[in-house]
Formats: C-alpha cells, sequence, structure tokens
C-alpha cells in the first residue's frame, strides 16, 4: 500500500509524459484522476491505521544496494501519516487550481513527482532512501520555479536550488556521520537508532547540528531562510502551496525525524539553544512580515515565523508540546496553503499583490467578498483564534513547552500577537476600506475557484473544532518520543559547544583506533530508560 | 427647444469642462449623445418611475393620513385608496395628460406588491423579509430636502414654514389629530416645537410626494416613446424632460391632512408656492448635489475635515456619489439600485448581462446609470434655469451668448471636486 502511494503518481507521470496530443485541459483532468487516486490511496492507509499504536506500521522491506546499507524500507507511524495525508490532500489542490496550458505535460508530471517524492521520504525508513527521495523533489521543484514562476524566476529557482542542495548536502553528511561513527551494518532507521549511543556525546551534538542546519535550510530556520521569500513570491501560487504546504514539512519532519528520533540525547542537550532559536524565528518572522508590502510575500514570512513554534515545541521535548508541533505542522501545511490560493486568487483578478494598491476587496458586488471572507479566516487562523486549526496547534506547543521554557513560550505568545498585527494590516488594507471607483473592475471569482478555498477553510474549521482528529493520529508516537527523550532530561553532561569543539578535535585526532561496537561501553549517565 | 450647432461666436471655453460646456451650448446635455447612454437612460427611467408610482403615492398617504402618528408602523402598507389615486399626469382623468397610461397604480408595481422576489404571502411577510419597495429610500430624500432646505432656507415653501399662519394651521391640525389622545395633546403642550418640526417634515413629505408624482409619468411616457423610436438621442431626451419641466412648472405644492374625514389645510393650495421653484429646484440641490454623508460603509471622519464644515458645501449627492461598494455616499442609492432591479426593461437587462459580471453585478451596472440618467435630468434643469433666467442658445448678440457661457461655467465649476462622476460618465469604461 505504502509502495503504491509513492509509485501509482510517478506511472501517472510517465503516462501523461508519454501521452502523445494530450490537449492542456485533458492532461490538467488526468492528473487530477491520478491524485483523486492518490488521495484514496492514502484514505487507504488512514482508515486501517491503528492510532493506539506508536510504532511503524504497513512495513515494507526490499533489500536494494546491500553493500551500500541501502534498502527499499517504507513505513509510516503517528509523525508521518499526517504529513503524508496532507501532501496527498494539498497536491490534489495544487493540480486543481493550476490550470497551466504552457507544457502542461512537463507541470503536472512534475508536480506528480514531487508528490511521490515527499511521500517518499515521509515514508522512506532507511537514511539514504529518505535522502534519495529528499533529493528527488529538487529539480521538479526547480523547474517548477524556473519554467512557471513570476519574473525574477530564475534568480529564486537557482537561489532555492542552491540552499536546497546545501542543505541535502549537510543532512547527507550528517546520515554517513551517524552510520560511520556508529559502525551501523546500513542506513535502515532502527539500525541507525541502535547504535547511536555508541557515538559520543559530542559528536552527537556535532552531527545534530549539521542535520539541524540542513533540515533548517529546508524549513527554513532564520537565519537560513534568506531562498525562501524568493522563491515563495516568485513561484505561481499553486506552487508556492507545494513549497509552503508541503516542502517545508520536510524539513520539519526531518528535524523530529532524524535529529530529534535519532539523537534524543544530544537534542535533549540542544534544547535550550533551540528554544531560544525558536524565539528569534518567531519574532523575526512575525517582525518582518508586518514590514512587507507584497501581501504574497507577507505569507512568506508569516511562513517562516510559524517554523518557530514547531521548532519550539521539538524543543521542550513534553508529549504535550511535541503532539503540538506536529499539529503544528499540519495546521500551518492547511493554513499557509489556504493564503497562499487567496492570494493567488487576488492576484489573478485583481492583478496586483501591492498592499498600497488592494482595498476595498470586501465590498459584495465588485469586490472579492467570499475570498476575502476566507482571507480572514485564514489570517485568524494563522493568528491563533480559537475555533480554527492554528488555535489548537499554537496553544498545544505553548501549554507543552511554558513549563519548560517559560520565557521562550511568553516571547513566542508575543508573536503570535505579531502575527496578529500583520494580518490586520493586511485584511485592512486588502479587505476593507473604499473599493476604487476606477479600478475596481475585477473578473468575478467563480465557483470552481472557490472550491478549494472552501475545502481548506472546512478542514481548518473542522479540526479547530474538532481537534481530535487532528492530534489522535500521532498522540502515540509522539509520546513515545517524549519518553525517550525523556531519559535524556535528568543528564549531568549537557553537551555545550564545549564538547562540540572537543569532539571535533577528537575526530581530526583520534587517541586512539575505533572501537568495535560492542566494545564500547554505555555512556555515562545518558542511557535511554527504555 | 432645438438642437442646435455649437456658437462660433465665441472663443473656444477654457474651462476644465469646456467639452460639456460647447455640448451644452449647442443644445446637448452633460452627458454624451450615445445611443448607448440613450438606451441606459430612458431604460432606467422606466425602472425608477415604477417604484417611484409607489413612492408619491405613499408619500402623500404618510403626509395626509399618517400623518404624526407616534408609532407609525403601517406607513408603508398602502392603502388601495392611495393604489387608486388617479395621478393628475396621467389617465382620462388628469389635468394635463403627461403618460398616455393609466392615471393608478402602475401594474408592474401591482404585481411585484403582490408577488416581490419571493412569492405571493401576507403584506406583512413581504414588509419583515424586506421584500418590498424601499420606501426609506424616498424619505431618506424627503429629509435631505429637509434638511437643506431648513439650512439653506430656500424659496418661499421653506420661509413659509416658519410664518405664524403655518403655525397656526399646524396648530389646527396637531390639536385636531391629537382630539383623542390626551397624552400626546399634553406632550404637544409640553414639546410644541417638537411636534412643529415634526409638522414640517410632513409638509416636506408632501412636497416630495407631490414632485414625483409629476416625474414619475414623464418617466413612463419617455419609455413609451423610446420603444416606439421615438428619441433621437440624448438631447431628444433632455429637451422632453425641459419642456415637461415649463409645461408643469406651475403645479400647486401644498399639505392636506385628512383626520377623521377634515381636511385640513397646512398649507393651501393658494398660496400659490410652484413645482419648478418650490420642489424641483430643492429637490436637485438637495438630493442630486448634496445629501448627507454617513450612509452605507464608508463612514466619514468630520474631526480629519472629511465633511465640510459647512453643510452648504455637501456633496454626497448621486451626482457625486459612489455607487461602486454599496452605496457610500449621499442617500443609500442601493436601496433605490435594488428597487429598480425589479423593474429593468429587458434590453437593460441584457445589455448588463453583456458587461462587467452580467449579474453578478447588475445591481452596480444600473446604479452607474442612473447616475448617468441624473446628469441628464440635471442638465435639463441647467438648460431650463437658462432659459428661464438668460438667453436663448441661438441668440444673436455675443454678448448674450457669453452671459450663457458664464451661466454653464459657473454650473460646471461644482463639478470640479475629485467625486464628482461628470468625467466619468463621459466614457462607456464607467460602468
Amino acid at each position: 500500500m505504502l509502495s503504491a502511494l509513492i509509485w501509482f503518481p510517478v506511472l501517472g507521470a510517465l503516462g501523461i509524459g508519454l501521452w502523445p496530443n494530450a490537449s492542456a485541459q485533458l492532461i490538467r483532468w488526468t492528473a487530477l484522476g491520478i491524485m483523486s487516486g492518490v488521495v484514496l490511496l492514502t484514505l487507504g492507509v488512514v482508515l486501517p491505521f491503528d492510532i493506539s499504536a506508536a510504532g511503524l506500521q504497513f512495513q515494507e522491506l526490499l533489500p536494494w544496494i546491500e553493500p551500500l546499507g541501502l534498502n527499499y524500507r517504507l513505513g509510516v507511524d503517528g509523525l508521518s501519516l499526517p504529513l503524508v495525508a496532507l501532501n496527498s490532500i494539498l497536491t490534489w489542490i495544487v493540480v486543481y487550481s493550476s490550470t497551466q496550458s504552457l507544457k502542461p505535460k512537463l507541470y503536472y508530471g512534475l508536480i506528480l513527482v514531487v508528490n511521490a517524492g515527499v511521500t517518499g521520504a515521509f515514508l522512506a525508513q532507511n537514511l539514504l532512501l529518505f535522502f534519495l527521495f529528499y533529493e528527488i523533489e529538487l529539480i521538479p521543484l526547480y523547474l517548477l520555479i524556473a519554467v512557471w514562476g513570476g519574473t525574477k524566476r530564475n534568480y529564486a529557482a537557482t537561489k532555492f536550488l542552491i540552499y536546497t542542495a546545501a542543505s541535502g548536502a549537510l543532512i547527507l553528511a550528517g546520515f554517513l556521520g551517524l552510520t560511520w561513527l556508529g559502525h551501523a551494518a546500513n542506513f535502515d532507521y532502527e539500525a541507525v537508532q541502535h547504535i547511536v549511543d555508541a557515538i559520543p556525546a559530542g559528536l552527537q551534538g556535532l552531527i545534530l547540528l549539521t542535520l539541524i542546519v540542513g533540515f533548517g535550510i529546508k524549513t527554513p530556520l532564520v537565519p537560513l531562510h534568506t531562498w525562501l521569500p524568493d522563491a515563495y513570491v516568485e513561484a505561481s501560487p499553486p506552487i508556492a502551496i507545494l513549497l509552503g504546504g508541503v516542502l517545508a514539512k520536510l524539513g520539519t519532519y526531518g528535524l523530529f525525524r532524524f535529529g530529534l528520533g535519532l539523537l534524543p540525547e544530544a537534542w535533549t542537550s540542544l534544547a535550550p539553544l533551540l528554544a531560544f532559536w525558536a524565539v528569534i524565528v518567531v519574532i523575526y518572522g512575525a517582525l518582518a512580515a508586518i514590514a512587507q508590502h507584497d501581501i504574497k510575500r507577507m505569507v512568506a514570512y508569516s511562513s517562516i515565523g510559524h517554523m518557530g513554534y514547531v521548532l519550539l515545541g521539538g524543543a521542550a521535548l513534553t508529549e504535550l508540546s511535541i503532539v503540538g508541533a506536529v499539529s503544528q505542522m499540519v495546521a500551518h501545511g492547511f493554513i499557509l496553503a489556504l493564503l497562499f490560493y487567496l492570494v493567488g486568487i487576488i492576484e489573478a483578478k485583481v492583478g496586483t499583490r501591492e498592499l498600497e494598491a488592494l482595498n476595498g476587496l470586501m465590498s459584495p458586488i465588485r469586490g472579492l467578498p467570499l475570498i476575502s471572507a476566507l482571507l480572514i479566516l485564514g489570517g485568524m487562523a494563522s493568528a491563533g483564534i480559537p475555533g480554527l486549526v492554528g488555535f489548537i496547534a499554537e496553544f498545544l506547543v505553548f501549554q507543552g513547552s511554558y513549563a519548560v521554557f517559560s520565557w521562550q513560550t511568553l516571547l513566542c505568545v508575543v508573536g503570535t500577537g505579531f502575527t496578529a498585527v500583520y494580518f490586520v494590516i493586511l485584511l485592512n488594507r486588502t479587505c476593507f476600506g473604499r473599493l476604487d471607483n476606477a479600478l475596481a473592475y475585477y473578473p468575478k471569482v467563480l465557483w470552481s475557484e472557490r472550491f478549494p478555498a472552501l475545502a481548506l477553510a472546512a478542514i481548518i474549521l473542522f479540526l479547530g473544532v474538532q481537534p481530535q482528529w487532528l492530534v489522535h493520529w500521532s498522540e502515540p508516537t509522539t509520546a513515545a518520543m517524549a519518553q525517550v527523550a525523556a531519559a535524556y532530561e535528568p543528564s549531568a553532561e549537557r553537551i555545550g559547544f564545549g564538547t562540540i569543539t572537543q569532539a571535533i578535535a577528537e575526530l581530526t585526532h583520534p587517541a586512539a583506533p575505533p572501537t568495535p561496537l560492542a566494545l564500547i561501553p554505555p555512556i555515562e549517565s545518558t542511557s535511554p530508560a527504555t | 427647444m432645438p438642437t442646435l450647432e455649437a456658437s462660433t461666436k465665441l472663443p473656444p471655453s477654457t474651462h476644465e469642462f469646456a467639452e460639456v460646456i460647447h455640448r451644452l451650448e449647442a443644445g446637448g446635455a452633460m452627458l454624451p449623445d450615445t445611443p448607448e447612454n440613450l438606451m441606459q437612460i430612458i431604460g432606467i427611467y422606466k425602472a425608477y418611475a415604477v417604484p417611484m408610482d409607489f413612492y408619491w403615492r405613499d408619500l402623500l398617504y404618510i403626509a395626509e393620513n399618517v400623518f404624526l402618528n407616534p408609532l407609525p408602523f403601517f406607513k408603508y402598507f398602502l392603502p388601495q385608496k392611495y393604489l387608486d389615486l388617479p395621478n393628475h399626469y396621467a389617465g382620462d382623468s388628469a389635468d394635463l395628460r403627461i403618460w398616455r397610461g393609466a392615471a393608478t397604480a402602475h401594474p408592474e408595481l401591482l404585481e411585484f406588491m403582490a408577488k416581490g422576489e419571493t412569492g405571493k404571502m401576507p403584506k406583512l411577510l413581504h414588509h419583515l423579509f424586506h421584500d418590498r419597495v424601499n420606501m426609506e429610500f424616498a424619505e431618506a430624500c424627503m429629509q435631505a430636502m429637509l434638511w437643506h432646505g431648513r439650512d439653506m432656507g430656500w424659496g418661499l415653501f421653506d420661509g413659509y414654514l416658519d410664518s405664524d399662519e403655518y403655525r397656526a394651521n399646524a396648530d389646527r391640525a396637531i390639536t385636531a389629530y391629537f382630539k383623542y389622545n390626551p397624552p400626546m395633546l399634553a406632550l404637544y403642550k409640553l414639546f410644541p416645537e417638537m411636534f412643529l418640526e415634526q409638522c414640517r417634515m410632513m409638509s416636506y413629505t408632501a412636497n416630495l410626494g407631490l414632485f414625483w408624482e409629476v416625474m414619475a409619468p414623464v418617466f413612463f411616457e419617455m419609455s413609451d416613446i423610446y420603444d416606439e423610436g421615438g428619441f433621437k438621442g440624448v438631447p431628444d431626451a433632455m429637451n422632453f424632460l425641459v419642456n415637461g419641466i415649463f409645461a408643469i412648472a406651475g403645479r400647486p405644492i401644498y399639505h392636506h391632512v385628512y383626520i377623521r374625514g377634515e381636511c385640513f389645510e397646512i398649507i393651501p393650495k393658494s398660496k400659490g408656492f410652484m413645482w419648478l421653484y418650490e420642489a424641483a429646484l430643492p429637490y436637485v440641490e438637495a438630493v442630486f448635489y448634496r445629501t448627507a454623508p454617513f450612509r452605507g460603509t464608508k463612514s466619514y471622519n468630520a474631526q480629519a475635515r472629511q465633511v465640510p464644515a459647512d453643510q452648504k458645501d455637501f456633496h454626497y449627492g448621486i451626482l457625486y456619489a459612489d455607487v461602486f461598494p454599496v452605496g457610500t455616499a449621499g442617500i443609500p442609492p442601493t436601496l433605490l439600485m435594488q428597487d429598480m432591479l425589479h423593474f429593468l426593461p429587458p434590453y437593460l437587462v441584457e445589455y448588463y448581462q453583456q458587461h462587467c459580471r452580467g449579474e453578478g453585478d447588475t445591481l452596480i451596472q444600473l446604479g452607474i446609470t442612473f447616475q448617468r440618467s441624473m446628469y441628464c435630468v440635471t442638465s435639463a434643469v441647467i438648460q431650463a434655469l437658462r432659459q428661464a433666467l438668460l438667453y436663448p442658445l441661438d441668440d444673436p448678440n455675443p454678448k448674450h451668448l457669453a452671459a450663457n457661457r458664464a451661466f454653464f461655467e459657473a454650473q460646471l465649476d461644482r463639478f470640479k471636486r475629485p467625486e464628482a462622476r461628470l468625467r466619468d460618465i463621459q466614457t462607456q469604461s464607467y460602468r
């Protein structure tokens, strides 16, 4: 079943690519049919998923290149399932909302490949396999920005390519470091998990930092974010949904799966640093959003800020904060998709994204009243207004993290206040005020164009009033992660920059030949209880 | 009125609206003479005339019968008597037959009153669902006339409202009206000025009712003539209005109140208040040009001087109104737009479907058409004033022509304001 989720869209992409003389409309409908199939396949995973189990389910194993330690090992748990579902739903919406007539075969084919790559990355239980899937979506996305983007698309796409390639290189370095230093038999997640304790604490910290920077570029975390505003803004609205709603989650997923999941001790030690970093991300993202005049760029910076909540939840390492962080990934995906979709509609109808030029869109007859109303809803959800999914996620994070990082949490709460500020600016200037007589001859928004926004709004509202449907998928998994991390909490020896420096020195000038795995003594007072 | 070529005896005007002034000097209107404009304004006159047929009847009913009822819940429930009230300018019994149709309420109006948008149901339910003619619009126009009339003290009619004679007449009517209502009589004794002010409002209600009683058949007739292929251009339509204005200029403006079968003449016909000077001109000044802010979705900040300090400098009328959003200026045009929507002629419905958002924004499109049509009516008033006070357009004396030009330029100075829609209506792209 999991393989079908990956290979069905790949086969679909191949079919579309080889289809001779098909019209753009037909290709779009075919791609939509394929994505509908993917959504059904996702349902096929979601429905029988055992929500009480913390471990991997629907596991698949196919030995592949054993000398390299590369196996085709898939599995899904409470961390990856919501993100797989998010990916399927958002990609369906991306295909539905695309009306691309320029090179449609390539366009829809690439979207399907990206979908497959992202799903594969979420499902991969082998580090190299994850890396392959992680890299697979790089070139399609580069092309999706460079061919179908805005005026500065080449610049944005190249920047995206360079940053993401660097991200991939760092992640690969981290994975290789983990496996080689721990002398793992292969790159399977479980195998690596078992040998991590054999790696000295300082080196663990170094590897974790490498992974954090690697995944931090993808997420992105300030100051590794500079590719994001350009890429989001220059990408067409559907591709921006892909980038913000789905791709960014690869970064946060990687942080949790491989950072926290493989290196809980190092993660625990670096947690105060991560919490502080989260504050910077939240505050910087919000303040930068306030300063923007382009509503798409404003939403892009908003996205950066909201990634800080995920980081804070991960840093706090309580059951509540981690489930909140996973919820925030999903909530952020839906909310950002809604916001980018609405911004795309506004740009298409009004012809501008400039705050100074937009006004009075709430006007009932000549404006875009429903789009404006949904924009307000999206803004409210993003700002964490109760009753909407954004509130649930942020509340869980704050509730879970306050006991551990109180002042950092309070500063992040202040950050949500800033979120309200820029959304009030956006909504006040865009939706309210006077519609300009001289300009307001906007085409009407068709119901078919409203549908994706309404669907996303319905999900945001539903999960806001019925949060159980959001959190119960991942609760056992995140609880297990928190328990593992909790075992390292009382650790007397925190990994600081000093120990990392020492570890680098040890690496450069090894004092003794490598010790076989079995002979490595347990690390003093840092062994997990389980 | 003959349509003339632009005068060649004067150098071209240097006014901002020189083109419009030359058009007025040639006997044209402020609205460009195009078949599209003609079709639009005549179509909207028809759609305006049907609710107007209700407005004038109900205004007279309120002024004459509801009068000072402190709880006038049913003032918009027009009794049959007023639906059958013969129009003085239509039907066989007309004093001056302007419209060839019947003197009683228009059939389309009766049909709408019975069915509304929702379907047949008791009148009370139509009222509560607001599925009815928006009399609130008519009352807002009346209030604008009262407010600006009182402020400017224009004409003999408004001056008469402060006379001892009016006070005495009103006192008799008020005393009779509350003869069997001691609490209200006691209140009247305590606060006579308040009741008198209400009575003045009723007088203006009668004034507007009598004004629209004339205009409704004029617009019906224009629609009929257009349907028969009678108008060749916008100037023809404007000249019909000018001729109509002069034909009924002397129509008396009065205020009678009927209390238990007895007629109290608060403003008797014998006072000789003329329709043109005491109703038409104050109406144009108050409603077309001024009205009031604080309507619709846009609020004005008086402290930020967004509202002129002097009431006579107000400029929120339909000639300036922003009908795009939901009626952000002056008398809420949306209410009238909603009323006109029910009675659009088929050719106008088809026309709107071809532009902008089609059915989705017909309300706005017809609002802008209405704005165009009111520029045509204002043109007729300006030409009528020029005809009454100055010189013919074909006068051979250049000094007379110069005086005419000065008059036109002074009139068009009022549209130099940025909010004025005169610039917009010069092109068809303003929809």
